[in-house]
């Protein structure tokens, strides 16, 4: 058996304490380790930002990560996002716009697009294509996922929300 | 897609990294921000026995400016990207930043990682050849101070770095006031690997050119561009300048050819490019574009 | 829109009930199934393109900590193969066992199996295993493949040609045309050869499998992608000898399918196998290389066509021969992709003259089937590039050309000589409203004026049918396409009134769950909160063949709707009973069975009647106490949806860069079920579209035979930025073949892209006389075509 090492991950303000190969990504571990299986393997090799997650609130891909590397950091995956029961604005406007066809890339998207809005509240739509060009959709052809954003965008803004 | 085995260490100390690579020797690997490492250990590219994981190491992480800039190996590319000190003395690094990868990438990947991994279809050697850029490498036996062209000249995906060698610091010296810049990429997609680019800094003097450094990339590995510079100093800035220089730029580029692009193609592309890095450069001299 | 409302549930903008699991992270897709104990399987790839394999040495994998198995070619024997579903006459046998079977054909053809306790150790196995290649020479090209010393890739066939088939151009009323006299009578012929590059659906969810044997009860469960579970169940059983009562097939959320998830595939039986034979949960989930590799690839087509024109821009007739390149051998469905080729050529236009021979030829490469639009594209690829040509040479507008040809809104029912009818339509009207949309006018004066600043921009005009809804079944079996047409809907009403639909298709992304609810909410006359769609469990849902694809819930649609037929007539039956009235003066209408005209009065909510219908103290002679029914629906006849697209481009000549402009749609789905849904259906295939037309590409190495596009760098998807925006139209004509008008929708949106792209591309490069007729598009090959025109 090859070398495990212990590390504690800290994932949505929950801290687990697991043990894993240095090799095991962080991706795998927070979907098999964790059991959190929001967190999709699109490509494992960092193109199609289906593994994004939000490290220390910027987002990164978690499969180009090594779960000992997660230590110390505060990550949060879509089951993290919203408010207790509640959902995120991001998640409503996707649902409300028809942001998500399959639904496969739509936890990253969703991440992702509250990254854009955390570091500017009210893009353009070119904005938005631009800073949310890692992130492959295959289904919607991204016109929705613009104006989901675009509409999350809105909605935060009016109620005072904060990405 | 998954890794081969490997083991792994993480040192808190550059004199701690440096034990780890004298120990491991070419067995080992650097990881930083792992953007291009990760990938080729997932393909089974890579098959390192041994990881050694600087990202602990604080003290690799910094940017300070007095006019030249000194850039810790381990910045991240969107700290670079986002740094005042960069834009205000040398903004042809944050627009070059701006085109490696996205911001995920940019989020973890190093600005030394960008450059000892000396893809050459990247910006970043490209770009810190053409600003004269010179390292600092560090090694348990000392330490010693490489110019860009000596670290990755003629080289692809490799640099002079000793196995036992860890790239600790990036110096970038400061532009002539005069200067002028462009940086000018075409790539298939936003974001993608550059089909050709071309990063210009340009000293005028009135009308005319005093000085010119081009680097390019999108072809066998980065280089600089010497017959298309020296074929400008003394020019008047202009479109026949700038094509005569297009055109030797053309002739000397090593260009290489893939899935993406021919030889031929990519030939003429950093002609193009030249010319259209050089237009830049020659219209926002004396920090008009910063 | 309130959420009580109880009629009116087709048309509306329904918000999708998918959703709720899928923004929060709690979809359940294949990699997420994860029984106990359950294995890992990877599987080993030939990385030749073509090689005789003299032996497998797998002792040192199965020797490796936590290795659990090895399965060869040689552990195959008396496990069958899945068949091609479609064989047309003269189709050669294909056989292709689930492990390749003394010889590679393809880079990615798998070659063995491990099964692990993790996908990491299974992959630290594969390493191991020593296999004996005898590298053979191999061949990629289409053409190359038919000389006469090229290498034979199935050794069986004698040559590459797997299948020659001949559309003589007899249409469906067996009125043959005049070929030979229309070139005559043609002031001009026109030829083209296009090069329609090789893509694919790449879904984002690669494919993956579970499979689960419980050795007491000698039952498999296999939790599957599939598009057509019952299919592959019929045919899984068969391979793997095992009563199809054993199989149990589960499907997950499926991260995108677009045909490529409709076949079968060698691990379907390697999983299943694995899984049987260790007695224990055997789970695969393929990795992006492997998909790129071994998932099916679609569209490669090299067309030559000769287009009989008259000096006046009449259309006289289509002569034409499409090289379908197969890859290594026919996949589920056989050529049926390049089948779809030929009978859809002459696209909107009234040529009753046509002949077109279709080869599938066999190359050294993953093969090439199932992709959303299936031959369709391929098509309209030939047609809009031939008519454009056609207006460039006799100094017509593409518009015009195209619009004096169409077939007219009167001419329906038209049968084609491609064989296929159309059902309905008004193609001019499409056009006139997509160059409304454009300002085509304004647009060509604007591009003239941007002409002489040095702005090459370019208009591109495509027009397209897209045949779908395939049946009936008597149909495609006089196609030899062995499996039918029709699908099938339980409907049941609980005791509380409420609905519970139980359908074959599988929503892969399109909505279906949510369309066939309002559709079946929309026929009972209640609230669509009150009606549950059951998916994706092969005990529960009825057969289907076809399987599910987004040109199919039209049909599957029309099937629920007659199940509901049934029961509100049972209702109505049972309502009289209860009322003391004769069935004939009671009817059903929003939600309730009255006695007509004293709707206030005489009364039963569809729940009272229900419980009366479980009771089963009152039910009418004849009929049996419950409240449900199952309707399968063999469609009357195929539907033809079809529009018109208009991109407007600019063209980079220093580099090859395309910029878009704009871009517009006019299309004509029939009965629009949920129109968000459609815009997003619409949108998707367009992305699809455009991603073949611009960006991607499976390249292969001519010296090596390798496949050169193997990761998401190489193999470029369209992200945001490569994409524009995009402006939708509707006509609405509904169809005169199915119940409720519904025509097959989501796929049209990809049929005219490529086209379009290439004739704005094409428009925007007149004054070089650049004619681009290969795809993708790409920068390089772009301007290799204007360097070479000396631009």
């Amino acid at each position: 058996m090859a070398e495990t090492i212990t590390v504690v991950l800290d994932v949505n303000g929950v801290g687990k304490e697991i043990s894993v190969e240095p090799r095991k990504t962080l991706a795998d571990a927070i979907r098999e380790d964790l059991g959190l299986t929001g967190t999709h393997l699109g490509c494992e090799h960092g193109v199609c930002g289906a593994c994004t997650v939000l490290m220390d609130g910027e987002m990164v891909r978690s499969c180009l990560l090594f779960a000992v590397q997660g230590a110390g950091a505060e990550i949060t995956t879509i089951e993290g996002i919203g408010d207790g029961g509640e959902l995120h604005p991001m998640q409503r406007a996707f649902s409300e716009y028809h942001g998500l066809q399959c639904g496969f890339c739509t936890p990253g998207m969703i991440l992702a697009g509250i990254d854009v809005l955390r570091r500017n509240p009210d893009p353009g739509p070119q904005e938005i294509r631009e800073e949310m060009g890692g992130n492959i959709c295959r289904c919607t052809g991204y016109q929705k996922i613009v104006e989901s954003v675009q509409a999350a965008a809105a909605e935060m803004s009016k109620e005072g929300v904060s990405a | 897609m998954k890794p081969a085995v490997f083991s792994y260490s993480a040192p808190e100390s550059i004199e701690e990294a440096l034990g780890l690579l004298a120990e491991h020797g070419s067995e080992a690997k650097v990881l930083a921000g792992g953007q291009s490492l990760v990938p080729l250990l997932n393909f089974r590219l890579a098959r390192p026995a041994h990881i050694v994981d600087i990202n602990g190491i604080g003290e690799l992480s910094y940017i300070s400016s007095n006019g030249s800039l000194r850039l810790g190996a381990l910045t991240r590319l969107t700290a670079v990207e986002e740094s005042g000190d960069v834009s205000s003395g040398h903004p042809i690094i944050t627009r070059a930043v701006s085109h490696i990868g996205h911001r995920a990438i940019r989020n973890r990947g190093t600005i030394g990682g960008s450059l000892a991994h000396n893809d050459p279809a990247a910006e970043t050697p490209a770009l810190l050849l053409a600003l004269d850029s010179e390292v600092t490498a560090r090694s348990a036996g000392g330490e010693r101070t490489l110019s860009a062209q000596e670290l990755v000249g003629d080289r692809f995906f490799e640099t002079s770095l000793g196995d036992d060698e860890l790239l600790t610091e990036i110096r970038i010296p400061a532009l002539a006031a005069s200067s002028g810049w462009g940086f000018q990429e075409l790539s298939r997609r936003h974001g993608d690997f550059a089909l050709a680019g071309v990063a210009a800094v340009v000293t005028m003097d009135g009308g005319a050119i005093s000085s010119a450094a081009l680097g390019a990339f999108g072809g066998a590995y980065a280089a600089r561009l010497p017959e298309a510079e020296a074929a400008l100093v003394g020019a008047e800035a202009g479109e026949a300048a700038f094509a005569a220089a297009g055109e030797r730029a053309a002739a000397e580029f090593p260009t290489t050819s893939d899935v993406h692009g021919s030889e031929e193609y990519r030939r003429h592309l950093i002609g193009v490019l030249t010319g259209r890095a050089l237009a830049e450069a020659t219209s926002n001299t004396g920090g008009e574009n910063g | 829109m309130t959420a009580t409302q109880s009629t009116g549930w087709i048309g509306v903008s329904a918000p999708r009930r998918e959703d709720a699991l899928l923004i929060r992270g709690r979809g359940r897709f294949i990699a997420d199934v994860s029984p106990a104990g359950a294995l890992h399987l990877a599987v080993l790839r030939s990385p030749f393109a073509h090689a005789r394999i003299n032996g497998v040495d797998t002792s040192a994998a199965e020797s490796l900590p936590g290795v659990h198995g090895v399965i060869t070619a040689d552990d195959l024997e008396g496990i069958g193969a899945f068949p091609t579903v479609w064989r047309l006459p003269g189709q050669k046998e294909c056989h292709t066992p689930a492990l390749a079977p003394g010889k590679a054909r393809y880079v990615g053809e798998p070659v063995a199996a491990v099964i692990a306790d993790s996908r990491y150790i299974a992959e630290d196995a594969l390493d191991l295993i020593e296999v004996d290649y005898e590298v053979l020479d191999h061949v990629v090209d289409v053409e190359a493949a038919l000389a006469e010393d090229a290498p034979v890739i199935n050794e069986h066939m004698g040559d590459n040609v797997i299948i020659e088939y001949t559309f003589p151009g007899i249409n469906a009323l067996g009125v043959a045309g005049d070929l030979d006299g229309a070139f005559a009578e043609a002031d001009e012929v026109i030829t083209g050869r296009f090069r329609i590059g090789r893509y694919s659906g790449v879904p984002l969810e690669t494919r993956g499998l579970v499979a689960d044997w419980d050795d007491l009860r000698q039952t498999l469960t296999l939790h599957s992608e599939s598009q057509v579970a019952h299919l592959l169940r019929t045919e899984l059983a068969a391979a793997l000898g095992i009563p199809e009562t054993s199989i149990r097939i589960l499907t997950p959320n499926i991260g995108g399918a677009f045909g490529n998830k409709w076949d079968r595939y060698p691990e379907d039986i390697l999983v299943s196998l694995a899984s049987m034979r260790l007695g224990r949960p055997v789970k695969w989930i393929e990795d992006r290389r492997e998909s790129l590799q071994a998932t099916v690839h679609g569209r490669q087509q090299l067309q030559e066509w000769q287009l009989a024109v008259r000096s006046d821009g009449a259309l006289l007739g289509l002569k034409g021969r499409v090289l379908s390149d197969q890859g290594a051998h026919l996949h589920s469905v056989g050529i049926g992709p390049a089948w779809v080729t030929g009978a859809a050529a002459v696209n909107q236009y009234k040529i009753a003259n046509y002949h077109c021979d279709v080869l599938g030829v066999a190359t050294n490469k993953t093969p090439n089937s199932t992709f959303r639009g299936f031959g369709g594209p391929e098509a309209m690829f030939g047609i809009e590039r031939m008519v454009d040509k056609a207006a460039r040479k006799l100094g017509i507008d593409p518009a015009e050309i195209r619009r004096m040809n169409m077939i007219g809104a009167d001419e329906f029912p038209y049968f084609s000589p491609g064989g296929a009818v159309y059902d309905s339509g008004n193609y001019p009207t499409a056009l006139a409203k997509a160059l409304e949309a454009v300002e085509y006018d304004r647009l060509r004066e604007e591009q003239a004026a941007l002409r002489e600043q040095g702005v090459r921009r370019g208009i591109g005009i495509g027009s397209y049918i897209h045949v779908s809804g395939f049946g009936p079944s008597a149909i495609l079996g006089m196609l030899d396409y062995y499996t039918g047409g029709y699908e099938g809907s339980t409907v049941k009403i609980d005791p509380h009134g409420r609905a519970t639909l139980y359908t074959g298709m599988i929503p892969m992304g399109q909505g279906t769950e949510t369309t066939l609810a309002q559709v079946a909410a929309d026929h009972l006359e209640i609230d669509i909160a009150n009606v549950r769609v059951v998916w994706g469990d092969t005990d529960q849902t009825p057969y289907t063949g076809f399987g599910s694809a987004g040109s199919r819930s039209n049909v599957a649609a029309v099937a629920v709707i007659k199940a509901i037929e049934e029961i509100k007539a049972k209702a109505v039956r049972i309502g009289a009973g209860l009322l003391e009235a004769d069935p004939e003066d009671v009817a059903y209408g929003d939600g309730r069975i009255s006695v007509k005209g004293a709707e206030e009065m005489r009364s039963l909510t569809l729940a009272e009647v229900a419980q009366q219908a479980y009771w089963g103290h009152k039910i009418p002679e004849g009929d049996q106490p419950g409240l449900e029914a199952t309707y399968v629906y063999d469609p009357a006849n195929f539907t033809t949806a079809y529009g018109t697209h208009v991109a407007v481009v600019d063209v980079d000549v220093q580099t090859g860069k395309i910029d878009w402009v704009k871009y517009v749609v006019v299309d004509d789905a029939g009965t629009i079920i949920n129109p968000l849904l459609v815009e997003g259906q619409i949108h998707g295939a367009l992305a699809q579209g455009l991603g073949g037309a611009i960006l991607e590409e499976f390249v292969y190495d001519e010296e090596t035979g390798q496949l050169l596009s193997s990761s998401l760098m190489d193999y470029l998807l369209p992200s945001f930025t490569d994409l524009p925006d995009f402006e939708i139209h509707h006509l609405e004509t509904p169809s005169p073949h199915t119940e409720g008008g519904f025509k097959g929708m989501g796929e049209a949106g990809c049929f005219p892209a490529g086209a379009v792209v290439a004739n704005a591309v094409t428009d925007a490069l007149s004054d070089l006389g650049i004619e681009v007729d290969e795809t993708p598009v790409t920068p390089a090959r772009l301007w290799g075509l204007i360097n070479a025109a000396g631009g």
